[in-house]
């Protein structure tokens, strides 16, 4: 007995599913946030409407989604790139925070000693070294022990905030701005930041956010080192007859994974922060990479889409809360229903499935 | 007047063990199923949120804790849904939840930000008993739902390991084949208890509120206690009983920094105070991992496996 229905493993799957479970997922996800904005007494439609007329449908919002979707798709690359591995790194939003203090300190401490377009590359590039240092313990720890990276790495982001909060608000030191009393970040100097393009909030980073989706893309798919991970995440013991180093290649991967989320925090610094900044913490990137991710089922490419539409429903919730009453977190709650329609519907990709009668023979056989 | 000072802390201490033990209790009996449900934080925001949101409507604390536990309950069923119904990833619909509960618990309390509450958990008079030294405001000086889970903790264990129903819960977290073999429902088991695993979420998110919290605060409510409770999961190595002694450390981890920082007491610097419940949660978490302490642990040997029967 039990529940009456029967999985029936798909061999392959129709292609149309592929466009639209994650599409229904959507939709599905929209009708949810209907229900919690007409028990709090706001309209969905009109709702929905400035949401798109912030995100995606004005050249000033579509201009913001890209912006903020340049970092998100460095945090989705992230989460995206250790579950290639099937290894789950939660610490985007620490390594994001350490991204952004070491992009502020090589701003700052070397920017004016270097051409401006060397001080940004240097920036980026302390960036994500600091973002692939703060994850060196849970990777040798998950390497050397099989320690859980999940809660590892996830324990870490606190500690991080923390950090974050202390060279801003805790303490008068390098990275607080000695010019005024309010505690906010020291700005790097001009020549380490980026243009945006026009009057936009989007910067030339995204093409790098771009490039490094489709060359992460060939990574996998194409390269030896791609390779390795394929067969250490299929089964380990056929890496072992290979002859590969799983401890080393486990670290390796998570820390480039870190890596990447600390570029996202160093590309805020040289484009639209310029500083360390604590107000970060309040978007969840890091969380929100997570679940781009996890969406676009961890295809790089398709990464890229998923990072647009969730930084469009961040970007569209900023202006909801400008512009009406309704709280930024609609847009969280959205994504999160998103995600979770998205796993449920993946079902129907993996299975045929039937409902099986009481009583019929299917039922007998099961 | 020092010692006070650090009775007092132990005494918040073993006060603030309650959410711990509450929250890291459900996800134990979830995890015992084999299921792994990260959804912790999540739900145990949405326990505060709701609680609170019941409590200041109603101002009745126990309704609003059978409320918040009730909450609890359905969260985990959407996981339960997910993983066991649907066999999705555990990981990830756990994430999911979180992410869904932020978002659900921060929007539903934003028009009452900041508000006081109406109602709090008062603790119980045990008359001259709280005034037994040391052992007074170490024992006697709790609110009921500290006691209730006491009480929780102890028959959980005793129902794990004494009872039959308990004997079948750790079976169908470690061979499900087996329980499958005789005849027992391994999807219905595991569905029930995540729900009660959510349950016990919810209430340590509800106690949490009407006896630790002042106040709603967006953001900052839970701070991470969801975390460190899965932690503390592993510390017990899946034992009720050892949940309580792991719960203590680590609410002292907790209440550590506020009083070093009330005695103006600088052995560790401004800093890292914050960040101390997290730092010691990650050693342990490291420390329970290592070779020698893996071969006493006993993780369920199908922990976050779908069981699938189709297939074998």
């Amino acid at each position: 007995m039990g529940i009456p229905i029967k999985f029936e493993q798909r061999i392959d799957s129709p292609r149309w599913l592929i466009l639209a479970v994650p599409v229904a997922s959507l939709i599905a996800a929209l009708l949810v946030g209907s229900i919690f904005l007409l028990a709090t007494g706001h309209p969905p439609l009109d709702t929905f409407n400035s949401l798109l007329r912030g995100s995606f449908t004005t050249h000033r919002g579509f201009t913001n989604t890209l912006g903020l979707a340049t970092i998100l798709i460095c945090t989705g690359l992230a989460a995206g790139f250790a579950f290639q591995m099937n290894l789950y790194n939660i610490g985007g939003e620490g390594q994001l925070y350490l991204g952004m203090i070491g992009g502020a300190w090589a701003g700052i401490a070397l920017g004016d000693h270097f051409p401006g377009y060397l001080a940004v590359l240097l920036t980026l590039l302390f960036g994500a070294l600091a973002g692939g240092l703060w994850v060196t313990v849970p990777a040798i720890t998950k390497a050397r022990f099989g320690t859980s990276e999940i809660v590892s790495t996830l324990l870490l982001n606190y500690v991080a905030l923390n950090l974050v909060n202390y060279f801003i608000f805790g303490s008068k030191g390098f990275f607080r701005d000695p010019s005024t009393a309010f505690p906010q970040g020291r700005k790097v100097p001009d020549s380490v930041r980026l243009d945006a393009f026009g009057k936009t909030q989007t910067y030339p980073t995204i093409f790098l956010s771009v490039l490094l989706a489709v060359f992460l893309f060939w990574l996998i798919k194409k390269s030896e080192f791609g390779y390795r991970i394929k067969v250490l995440a299929d089964s380990p013991k056929a890496a072992g007859y290979a002859g590969i180093n799983a401890p080393r290649l486990t670290l390796s991967v998570l820390v480039i994974s870190g890596a990447l989320a600390g570029l996202g925090g160093a590309m805020l610094v040289v484009g639209p922060t310029g500083k360390l900044d604590p107000g970060v913490a309040g978007i969840g990137l890091g969380y929100a990479g997570i679940v781009v991710a996890a969406l676009a089922r961890y295809n790089f490419v398709a990464i890229i889409l998923a990072s647009v539409l969730f930084a469009g429903l961040r970007v569209g919730g900023d202006s909801l809360q400008i512009s009406t009453d309704v709280p930024i977190h609609i847009a969280v709650i959205i994504q999160g229903a998103v995600l979770i329609f998205a796993l449920g519907g993946e079902v129907f990709r993996k299975y045929r499935i039937r409902i099986v009668r009481p009583g019929s023979a299917a039922g007998v056989a099961a | 007047m020092n010692n006070n000072i650090w009775l007092l802390t132990f005494a918040d201490s073993i006060s603030i063990a309650t959410t711990l033990i509450l929250a890291s209790l459900g996800a134990l009996l979830t995890e015992r199923s084999g299921v792994i449900n990260l959804g912790v934080e999540g739900v145990l925001l949405m326990g505060v949120a709701s609680t609170f949101l019941v409590s200041d409507g109603t101002g009745n604390p126990w309704l609003a804790l059978v409320i918040g536990t009730c909450v609890g309950a359905l969260l985990a069923m959407v996981h339960a849904v997910l993983c066991v119904v649907l066999r999705a990833n555990q990981i990830v619909s756990g994430l999911a939840l979180v992410i869904f509960c932020t978002g659900l618990a921060n929007f539903l309390a934003k028009p009452i930000e900041g508000k006081p509450k109406r109602v709090q958990l008062n603790a119980i008079d045990f008359g001259p008993l709280s005034d037994i030294p040391i052992i007074g405001p170490l024992i006697f000086g709790h609110d009921l739902i500290t006691y209730v889970t006491w009480l929780i903790v102890i028959s959980a264990s005793a129902y794990m390991f004494r009872t039959r129903p308990g004997l079948t819960l750790r079976a169908v977290g470690d061979d499900p084949a087996t329980v499958d073999s005789q005849g027992l429902p391994v999807a219905a088991i595991r569905f029930g208890y995540t729900m009660a695993g959510g349950a016990l979420m919810g209430l340590a998110g509800g106690w949490f509120m009407l006896a630790r919290s002042a106040a709603w605060q967006q953001q900052a409510t839970t701070n991470g206690i969801g975390w460190i409770a899965l932690a503390l999961v592993v510390f017990a190595a899946w034992r009720p009983l050892r949940l309580v002694f792991g719960a203590v450390l680590f609410g002292f981890t907790l209440q550590l920094p506020f009083t070093l920082q009330a005695e103006q007491i600088k052995v560790i610097p401004a800093a890292i105070l914050p960040m101390i419940p997290y730092l010691v949660t990650l050693a342990a978490l490291i420390a329970m991992s290592t070779p020698r302490a893996r071969a006493v642990l006993g993780a369920p040997k199908a922990l976050g496996q779908p069981f699938v029967r189709d297939e074998r």
